[in-house]
Formats: C-alpha cells, structure tokens, sequence
C-alpha cells in the first residue's frame, strides 16, 4: 500500500471560493411584477396614450393661447378648423382649450380623492386590523354607518353647504370613499398579523405605528397599487356624473362632466360639442382600465405560470 | 337555521334603523329649512302654520322622535316640495316604472353577458376570447350616460327608429309600449354585459384548474357533463353574491337613463327631493332602497346553502 504522505496534502482554503455567492440577482416581487408588465404590450401602450393625453392636456392650452372662458359672440359653434381644432362651443370659445383644461380638472380630481383614499383607507385598515378587538369593532361599525348613506345623499348636501367648487367637490368624492380600501386592507392585515417577522418585530419592542409602516403596508402594496388603478377611472366616471346633474362645478370652472353636460344641450346640431369631450373622457378610461388589468396580471400570484 | 334567520331579521331592522337616523340628522345638519324659499311672500300667521303644519317649529330632537315614532307605523309625512304627495302615492306611481326598466335591463344585461362569459372561458386564449374581453372593457369604460346620450340622438334622433323620450302609461305600464323600452334597456344594459362576462369568466377559470374538476374528467365524464354539473354549477357562485346588488340597483331606478330619457322613474325623484330637502321624500326612499337592498342580501346568504354545499349556515357567523 502506498504511504500517504503529509506533503501530498495541502490547505485550498475558502477565500477564493464563490460558491455562496449569489449567481442571480434576488427579483422582489415588485421588480417581478414590473418585468412582467413591461412584457405586456396593452399595458404598455395604455400607460403610452395616458401619458400622452397628460402632456397634450398641460401643453395644449399654451400653444393658441385661448383663454377657456373667453366669449366670442362672433364665432360661436363653429366646426373644428384649423383654427380651432376642436371647433367653438355654443358661445364661441375654443373646445380644443376647454377639453384640455376640463381633462386637467377631471384627471386632477381623480388623482387627489384617489390618493386620499388610498391613504386614508390604509391607515384607517392597518390600525383597525393591528390592534383588532374593541378598536376594531368601533371602527368597523363606524364604517358600517358610513357606507350605509347613500352616495348620492352625501354627495349632493356636502355640494350644497360647502359650495361648488373644487374643494367642496373633493371633499364631497372623499368622504365615504375610502371605506373599502380600508375593509380590504383590514383582511389583508389581519392575515398578515400573526407572521413570524411581526412577532420578531413586536418582539424587539418596535411601537406599533412602525410595525404598521413598515411592516405590514408595504406587505399590501399590491393590493393598494391594484386598488388605485381601479379607483382613478372611477372618480373620472363620478365627477363626469355629477357635473351631468348640474351638482358638479359651476361656470366659469370646467371638467369633462360640465362639458359633456353643456354638450347634451347642443348635441342634436353640433354633435362633435358632445363627442369631443365624451370622446377623450373614455379614451382616459379605457386607458386606464386597460392598464389596470395589465397590472392585475402582473401582480397576481395566482396567475403566474 | 331558524336562530341564523331570526339573528339576520334583528339585524336588518338596526341597519335600516342606523340609516334612517343617519339621513335624518344630515338633512338636519345643512343650513337653512325647506320652506325659506316657498314662504317668503307669504303673510306672517300663514307661515307659522306651514312650519307647523310640516313640524318645523319643533326642535331638532323632538322632530326625530316624532318621526320615527311615525315611521314604524309606515308613515313618512306628506311630501313638502309636492303636495299631496307621500312616499306611499310616490311608489306607487313610479316604482312599476323602475321596476319594468330595471328588470328588463338586468334580464338582458346578466343573460347576454352569462353567455358571453362561458364562451370566452370555454374558447380561452383564443380570438373569441380576446374579442369578447375587449368589448367588455371597452364597455365598462364608456359611461352609461354617454351610451343613453348617443342611442339617442343616433338611433332616435338621426335614424328615427325609434320614440326619442317617453315611457308606456296606463294598460301598457307592464307589457306594450316595447319599442319606448328599447334604448333605455339598451343604455343600461351594457355595464351588466361587461361585468358578468368578466366575472363568469374569471371565476370558471378559477374553477377549472380544481381538483374535483381533475377528478371528474379521469372518471371518464362526457365534457358537456363536466361543463354543465361542475364547472358552471360552482363558477356560478360570485355570480350570485352580486347579483341581487345589482337587481336592487336596477330596480330602484337609475338616476342617468330615467333623466336622459325622460322616464318618471323612481330614482329621478331621489336628486329632486335631495335638492329641495324634502325630509318625508327622502327618507322614504333612502330607507325603502335600503330595505331592498337588505332584504336581497339575506335572501343571497340562503341561497348560497342551496348552491354550495360547503357553505353551512351557522348562528355565530
């Protein structure tokens, strides 16, 4: 047998070793979910066209320079020219601006009431579900009695103490609103709440609010993304109804439901007063819906393949 | 089953009662009183009597009280902005009309947009499929009222075709007058189109990739056998948990279909009286399409034991 000798051995070491290294870099769910809707062409496209309609509706008014609410008795319904793009309405302003201003109104209306809702409906949800018990039996019933109004009755007295402006008309779209972001971020929650790294956290004596923060929300954030993508069209649809029932904004301010509803009026001579602002309200949406289905697939575990 | 049931019962009559109470203080909280307007040129002592005669002499509390005392025995007061009125006379004479209209849109809507959802999950991934959900999507994205104001001025207006506003009165509330009920069914029924296609569809696909559907299919089960005693059977149930919503919302009328087609419907009153804040008005009708509403999502809970055998009912819930 052959002897084995001590210099037939010598130390490799570990240092130059990589086999612990990390090969492929770690995708988080969100940069997972990201990956996937850029390989979405519908998705992509949508988000094309939305932000499209955004520049064209912040640039557009700047570049003929028409003031919304100029009157001009002289060239009242004129047809879309090159002048005016969009035509003139039945007092002679410019379409093309008014569109622009009133899809800034409704698009800024939508984007505001939909962060608050978020906002709020996920604080509201995170401290229902993390503390549970009493505190979430008053706050749920308080819900409760809040979704139980009737919108429309909420809607319509609000508009009628504070006014009709901008800010009555947020107020009026917010106050029930985030009652379900909140339901649903309370189930979430209270799945979420007996999770190993909630008891590590509670644990090392984290408070609560941080717990709720930083933990738990950020475990929601797909929900709440998916939530805001269906919220925004929503309120596109409730202020465009409103304003059809004379309780949205009052001349001279605009949004796409005052034109729509001034449209109604002339539609039967002039129908492009109708079509034009109808015609961009649902583009926005559809947009929108479009990109929020994507964004459904791309998020939901369940249709991983 | 009986303790679930009487449980239930108790239930809805403090949710209708919390609504009511709720209604009542937010009419009470906006400034000012419904009659300001009407009594201003009137004499002094007649004003009294009208305040008296609606109690609005009486503070607020008091008002309550005496409102709901009067509410448990069916009585909401005389209307204030239409006199002569009272919630009883008012659902009498525009519920039928809401009723027909919203019963009409939701057959169409929920029957259509079932078909169209089994062939756009049976035929997944194909064009069918495709076509089917972008209609829906585009549908869901185009508002009712802009669909009601288009048939109308294309489809009445321009063409002719058909009567540009009214309803069908008299003999013909129920059946007659078809071709008054086109538009306004179609305008509404196209938001029903959408979303019970996408729903059937998600929740048969949901369905499909289940073990018992697995299991089915290796016991050698012919596939329409598969399709029409299990799959659909089981897909049906989310179905069902919205649709009673939306039969309560048709039915108790829309807002936008009933004032584009100037339709005497129940709904169009609701912003009139909100507006004039017709207390005895609103109230009624809040609490009757609250009761509607209450009432069909109790009947939804029994029906899912009869659809869904592991769903059992129990007292704790």
């Amino acid at each position: 047998m052959e002897k084995i000798l001590e210099e037939d051995f010598r130390i490799v070491g570990c240092e130059d070793s990589d086999k612990n290294a990390v090969v492929t870099p770690t995708i988080t769910y969100m940069k997972d979910a990201w990956r996937r809707l850029k390989k979405n062409p519908v998705a992509m496209i949508s988000i094309l066209v939305l932000i499209l309609i955004a520049l064209v509706v912040i640039i557009g008014p700047f570049i003929q320079q028409y003031d919304y609410t100029f009157i001009d008795p002289a060239g009242k319904n004129q047809l879309p020219n090159a002048e005016h793009w969009f035509g003139t309405d039945s007092m002679g302003r410019d379409l093309f601006t008014r569109v622009c201003i009133g899809a800034r109104v409704s698009l800024l209306i939508a984007v505001v009431c939909t962060a608050v809702q978020v906002i709020v409906g996920a604080a509201y949800g995170g401290i229902m579900a993390y503390f549970g018990g009493i505190v979430d039996n008053i706050m749920m019933r308080i819900i409760e009695v809040l979704v139980s109004i009737p919108y429309l009755l909420v809607v319509i007295l609000v508009m009628m103490v504070c006014g009709n402006s901008k800010g009555s008309l947020l107020l009026a779209l917010c106050l029930t609103s985030w009652c379900g972001t909140a339901r649903t971020i309370r189930g979430v929650i209270l799945q979420l709440k007996s999770s190993e790294y909630v008891m590590a956290a509670r644990a090392l004596g984290t408070p609560a609010s941080k717990i709720i923060l930083k933990h738990l929300i950020p475990n929601t954030l797909g929900i709440l993304i998916l939530n805001t993508a269906t919220s925004l069209p929503s309120y596109i649809f409730q202020e465009s109804t409103l304003g059809f029932l004379g309780m949205g904004l009052q001349p001279p301010e605009t949004s796409l439901g005052v034109l729509i509803s001034l449209g109604q009026t002339s539609m039967q001579f002039y129908p492009y007063q109708l079509l034009f602002p109808a015609g961009i309200l649902v583009l926005i949406v559809l947009a929108f819906n479009l990109f929020g289905e994507g964004l459904r697939d791309a998020l939901d575990p369940k249709l991983r393949k | 089953m009986l303790k679930y049931i009487v449980r239930r019962f108790l239930e809805m009559i403090v949710t209708l009662f919390v609504i009511a109470t709720a209604t009542f203080f937010l009419l009470a909280a906006v400034p000012g009183d419904p009659l300001s307007d009407r009594v201003e040129k009137l004499p002094e002592e007649t004003r009294i009597n009208m305040y008296k005669k609606y109690g609005l002499d009486q503070p607020v509390l008091q008002r309550y009280v005496t409102t709901m005392k009067s509410m448990l025995k069916g009585d909401f007061g005389e209307s204030i902005r239409m006199p002569g009125y009272d919630i009883t006379r008012l659902i009498r004479e525009t519920m039928p009309i809401s009723a027909r209209l919203g019963i009409q849109t939701i057959l169409v809507g929920v029957l259509v947009g079932l078909l169209l959802g089994i062939l756009a999950a049976l035929f997944r991934g194909s064009w069918v499929d495709y076509t089917i959900m972008f209609f829906a999507i585009l549908m869901i994205s185009v508002p009712i009222l802009i669909f009601a104001l288009l048939l109308q001025k294309y489809v009445a207006g321009d063409l002719g075709l058909l009567p540009v506003i009214g309803w069908p009165s008299g003999s013909e509330q129920w059946f007659g007058g078809w071709e008054y009920t086109v538009l306004p069914t179609l305008s509404g029924c196209f938001t029903y189109i959408a979303m019970y296609a996408r729903l059937l569809k998600t929740s048969m696909l949901d369905v499909v990739n289940q073990d018992y559907i697995l299991t089915a299919r290796s016991k050698g089960l012919s596939e329409p056998k598969i399709v029409f005693r299990h799959l659909l059977r089981n897909s049906f149930i989310p179905v069902i948990t919205v649709l009673p919503m939306s039969i309560a919302g048709a039915i108790t009328g829309s807002f936008f279909i009933e004032r584009v087609f100037s339709i005497p419907g129940f709904g169009r009153y609701f912003i009139e009286a909100v507006q004039a804040r017709d207390v005895s008005i609103v109230l009624g009708q809040t609490v009757i399409m609250s009761a509607i509403y209450v009432v069909l999502i109790f009947l939804v809970d029994i029906l899912y034991t009869l659809l869904d055998p592991r769903i059992r009912l129990s007292g704790k819930g």
